[in-house]
């Protein structure tokens, strides 16, 4: 029976191997052939050139994440009694939302609220949560100067649709659509919440 | 072989460094961006990728200057940063999603080869585009192994394995390099088949 490849690249890197299994590829031809092949792979694999020069000076982005990560750390000392007191009031503005959406005491009548009231009460509550998360957001760091690629185009990407989101709404809203409003600003909830998330990865990844 | 173990860097830099200097910081930049650099792009194949995870870890070996002990070589300190924050990377739900986005397969221009020596010619070329075109695993495995030198049961516990998974992986990438740098002249012989000579 042939060597296996594992058998073979064990023989190459000098590693136990079943006596039986050496002295097969010593008689073997195409084994001998095939464990030469890996050696010859691993030598190829060796020589490969190193990447060349960059075309952009990588110092000068590698002191830029530096700098802004002392300078951040300089603000998080400075703001932390205010973050904790903006903390306390996310949360308390959070479990207010919660409290707005919970069914009260009220709810557990079987009659259920005209279906006008509820889309006036849940736009009532998607702005909210909209501008709660404004609010969140303005409170995050300031972008960095060098961004990544790999949060930096899907943020660019939300804030678009951000952005085309209030223009259909400011439509909406001329045109008197309340059934359309609603589902946009469901929409925009949804993708404010994203944009949140990806901008704190992103701040605290140039914290470290 | 690995290209950190011809990194020169005077024997004072890293103690300037650690000591705010920026001249002895940058000059850790020059000497190591080459081969950290290029590890990074033969892990990750996605060129920008790398490139960020290049200047990741820079921004982590600066920080972190004050915990180099000076027990091994300091080229291999940054290496082992290196290494660690690729494999982070590969292992990121992000990245997964991203090569799951684009067939478990990067495109031809975000894994654009890299230049070849004249001396390599269309070998390398098609070496570099075969590597790229591995599973990020066997990529690793076979990268580690066979150019930096770890040990099977160190990159089973880089990849929270063992020895074993790290040997396989090994098999499977020299298989997988072998079918595609050679598709017509595969031998079929010596792979792990219960024929007779």
């Amino acid at each position: 029976m042939h060597a296996r490849l594992d058998e073979l690249l064990s023989l190459r890197d000098g590693a136990p191997v079943d006596a039986s299994v050496r002295a097969h590829v010593d008689g073997c031809a195409d084994c001998a052939a095939a464990l030469t092949g890996t050696e010859a792979l691993r030598a190829r694999l060796r020589a490969l050139p190193p990447v060349p020069e960059p075309a952009d000076d990588g110092w000068a982005a590698v002191q830029a994440r530096l700098a802004a990560s002392r300078a951040h750390r300089r603000r998080a000392a400075r703001i932390a009694p205010f973050a904790a007191a903006a903390s306390v009031v996310a949360l308390g503005l959070f479990a207010a939302l919660r409290w707005i959406e919970s069914p009260g005491p009220s709810a557990a009548a079987p009659a259920p609220a005209p279906l006008i009231a509820v889309e006036a009460d849940s736009l009532e509550v998607l702005r909210a949560r909209s501008q709660a998360l404004e609010e969140v957001l303005a409170a995050l760091p300031e972008r960095p100067a060098v961004e990544r690629a790999a949060t930096s185009v899907p943020i660019e990407t939300l804030e678009a649709q951000v952005q085309w989101l209030d223009h259909q709404l400011s439509v909406a809203d001329a045109g008197g659509r309340a059934p359309d409003a609603e589902q946009l600003w469901r929409d925009r909830v949804e993708v404010m919440n994203s944009l949140v998330q990806l901008r704190y990865v992103e701040a605290q990844r140039v914290s470290f | 072989m690995s290209v950190f173990l011809d990194s020169d860097l005077l024997p004072d830099a890293v103690t300037r460094a650690r000591a705010g200097a920026v001249d002895a910081q940058e000059a850790i930049y020059r000497a190591f961006q080459r081969p950290v650099r290029t590890l990074a792009r033969r892990l990750v194949p996605h060129a920008a990728q790398a490139e960020d995870l290049a200047q990741d870890v820079f921004v982590e070996v600066l920080q972190s200057l004050g915990q180099f002990e000076g027990r091994g070589s300091f080229a291999g300190w940054v290496r082992a940063i290196t290494v660690r924050r690729c494999l982070m990377h590969l292992r990121s739900p992000w990245h997964r999603g991203l090569r799951w986005a684009e067939s478990l397969a990067p495109t031809d221009e975000d894994a654009a080869p890299l230049p070849v020596a004249e001396t390599n010619g269309g070998l390398a070329l098609d070496l570099e585009r075969a590597l790229a075109r591995l599973g990020d695993t066997a990529r690793a495995v076979v990268w580690l192994h066979d150019v930096e030198g770890y040990t099977h049961a160190e990159i089973g516990a880089l990849l929270g394995g063992t020895a074993s998974l790290s040997k396989s992986q090994l098999a499977r990438a020299h298989a997988q390099l072998r079918e595609l740098l050679e598709p017509d002249g595969v031998r079929t012989s010596c792979m792990p088949v219960s024929t007779n000579c």
